[in-house]
């Protein structure tokens, strides 16, 4: 086991779950940069980490870099991380711009260090599950996958930038991505996509892609659920049988209490029965580190999903299906 | 108690619809198929007089007919009914082209004749309720429907469901009508484009029809609902397959699977099957055909849904080989008829064209 110092960018609910799993990993952070000191100080302490608002203090304290920040930042940090060599975990989306991506990828490949974005599906139990039956040939050749992730709108202070689709990216990008990316792993390169996104509404998304493969998805991504409601599906049609997941069903703990509900603010789903896929995704990294295991996703594949996410806010802006170029083959 | 022919053995519903018909006092007088073998086979089977001309059979005061032969030979059998004003029940399609279903349109609307076409799924209990919640308005603005019609592909004895003459297509022909019919009959408006994806990659060395499609249909007011309608559950499923839709609205989401009525069933007869226990929407359907004969109305679901539906269907097609929206135009659809209302205003409009 390495003895690598953890540093997390950001103090919101993303990085308390990154804290809470690099601790389970055994690599409690060492040191948090906020953006003030109230902040950095308030999650720092929790974890025994040393608060940082300086950038370079902290690039000097840490051995990795873990990119919690609101998405609009996500790239402008990574670019700062390339630059000081440090191994870089960094939330999805990586960007909100192919552009913007690929000069982060750029980055981390000429300076020769690994960067994993946070797309978490691929670490996450029963996705990685029915990708692998796929890749075995269970099913045969992929015909229809069906992805579903709905869930209430997220509830954020005022203000937040959250709220703000230029510095979140809306359904496309916070939501869908993980589906998208999904998608592109089990029936690899997109072709066209085409999408609709609901006017008006708390947030709902469908996206139709066409695979260069021949295989065909449908991806809705939804925030018009009551809140605490958060549910997870797919299905897998191939040439010779059908995979499905519903996480209503496959729920093994319920709890259902006379009490007001808590004021839930994320849809994380139900992780605690399962392998946490956040701390699957924190060991995976370290093992990239270690050199004992490949990467499962590259900078290349964060840039795909990236490319997807803004192809589906083009088509549902301008009606049209949007023909792609594959950014890169799937490893 | 109505006298009612049947014309065509094809499609697998007719099994249904005799048992149907009889449990509801109707005296099915005889059968017909372009086939004299494999009618007189269904005749012996299901206790029904064959018939080898049609005309000699509708010539035996027939009050209705249900015509459930391959989609191709549609036109004809309705125009056979419709000389002899005789009231039609059609399987969907309506037909295998837009020239071919406004054809069995016309031929009714000219000879005076109702003309219905076999949506069972309007009759659904949690449809129905999904309608009515929609239509009184307490559900808010309707933003989305998302459903699925998937099934085993039709084929064995009844492989002309994947030909691509007979049927007009193939998965995309045989699915996208049914939640197409029920998304308009809801919102009370046909879809203006049609965006649709498919591919023949199940049984893709059996036939030369796509096998799985999805489409995507623009309504008006910004609303927007998708169909999967892929022959892609295997043939060892337990059923022969679902229709599940969602609704999302402002006042929340509202959700059905309409076959979901089934017992589970391991080992015995089969390793794993579903054995349904729910309502018999096949039945209130030909409740509702016979009702309309006797009280000599308009059916709850008319040719003109028929026309409107198999005209997104054709649609879809047509995006899936350009790679582009479908633009839904008069030509190619129209309004669906109110109920209770006798002669839609629109179908004048549609017979002139």
């Amino acid at each position: 086991m390495s003895t690598r110092r953890v540093g997390i960018i950001g103090t919101g609910f993303m990085a308390g779950v990154h804290a809470d799993a690099w601790t389970a990993v055994g690599h409690t952070p060492a040191a948090i940069l906020g953006r003030t000191a109230d902040s950095a100080a308030r999650l720092a302490a929790e974890f025994g980490a040393a608060p940082f608002t300086d950038l370079d203090a902290f690039m000097h304290a840490v051995d990795i870099v873990d990119i919690c920040t609101p998405t609009h930042l996500h790239a402008q940090f990574a670019l700062a991380a390339a630059s000081a060599s440090k191994p870089t975990l960094c939330e999805k989306p990586l960007s909100l711009s192919v552009e913007e991506g690929r000069r982060v990828v750029d980055a981390f490949e000429s300076a020769g260090i690994p960067l994993q974005v946070g797309h978490i599906l691929r670490f996450t139990a029963e996705y990685v599950v029915a990708r692998n039956q796929v890749a075995a040939g269970a099913i045969g050749h992929p015909a229809v996958v069906r992805l579903s992730r709905l869930s209430f709108a997220p509830r954020r202070e005022g203000g937040s930038w959250f709220e703000d689709e230029k510095k979140s990216g809306g359904i496309p990008f916070d939501l869908m991505i993980h589906d998208l990316d999904y998608a592109r792993w089990v029936a690899g390169d997109v072709a066209s996509v085409y999408a609709k996104s609901a006017l008006n509404s708390l947030g709902h998304v469908v996206a139709v892609l066409k695979h260069t493969s021949g295989t065909i998805s449908h991806i809705e991504s939804s925030w018009s659920l009551p809140a605490p409601e958060f549910k997870t599906s797919f299905e897998i049609a191939g040439a010779a049988g059908i995979l499905s997941f519903a996480s209503e069903d496959t729920t093994t703990f319920k709890v259902r209490l006379h009490e007001e509900p808590s004021a839930a603010n994320t849809g994380l789903g139900d992780t605690e029965l399962a392998a946490n896929p956040f701390e699957a995704e924190m060991r995976s990294f370290l093992n990239v580190l270690d050199g004992t295991a490949d990467p499962v996703l590259t900078g290349g594949d964060a840039v795909a999903a990236v490319q997807l996410a803004a192809a589906v806010i083009t088509s549902a802006r301008t009606g049209k299906p949007v023909d792609l170029t594959p950014i890169r083959e799937v490893r | 108690m109505e006298r009612i022919a049947i014309l065509g053995v094809a499609h697998l519903h007719v099994d249904a619809y005799v048992a149907n018909l009889r449990a509801s006092s109707a005296e099915v007088i005889g059968v017909y198929d372009w086939d004299a073998e494999r009618g007189s086979a269904w005749a012996a089977a299901h206790a029904v007089p064959h018939y080898a001309d049609p005309q000699v059979l509708l010539a035996e005061g027939i009050d209705g007919v249900i015509i459930c032969s391959e989609t191709a030979h549609h036109r004809e059998l309705v125009e056979l009914a419709a000389s002899a004003r005789v009231a039609v029940l059609c399987e969907k399609p309506l037909g295998v082209g837009f020239e071919d279903s406004r054809a069995i349109v016309q031929a009714c609307s000219e000879a005076g004749v109702r003309l219905m076409t076999a949506f069972p799924i309007r009759f659904d209990r949690s449809v129905t309720r999904i309608r009515d919640m929609i239509r009184s308005g307490d559900m808010g603005d309707v933003h989305a429907f998302t459903g699925t019609n998937q099934s085993v592909m039709p084929m064995r004895e009844r492989s002309w469901f994947a030909d691509q003459r007979l049927a007009g297509g193939g998965a995309m022909m045989d699915h996208i009508v049914h939640l197409a019919d029920v998304y308009s009959w809801i919102l009370g408006a046909p879809p203006h484009e049609v965006y649709a994806v498919n591919n023949r990659i199940v049984h893709n060395h059996a036939v030369t029809v796509e096998t799985s499609g999805l489409a995507v249909l623009s309504y008006p007011n910004s609303v927007f609902a998708t169909i999967d309608c892929s022959w892609n559950r295997p043939l060892n499923y337990p059923s022969w397959g679902g229709m599940a839709f969602s609704v999302v609205a402002d006042a929340g989401t509202l959700e059905t699977d309409v076959f979901r009525q089934q017992l589970t069933q391991f080992g015995g007869t089969r390793d794993l099957s579903w054995v349904p226990f729910g309502l018999d929407t096949n039945q209130l359907m030909i409740d509702e055909f016979l009702a309309s004969i006797r009280e000599d109305r308009e059916p709850l679901v008319t040719g003109l849904d028929g026309l409107a539906a198999t005209g997104v269907a054709l649609a879809a097609q047509e995006s899936a080989a350009t790679g582009r929206p479908v633009a839904l135009t008069a030509d190619r659809i129209l309004a669906p008829a109110r109920p209770g209302q006798t002669a839609d205003p629109l179908s004048s409009e549609l017979l002139d064209i």
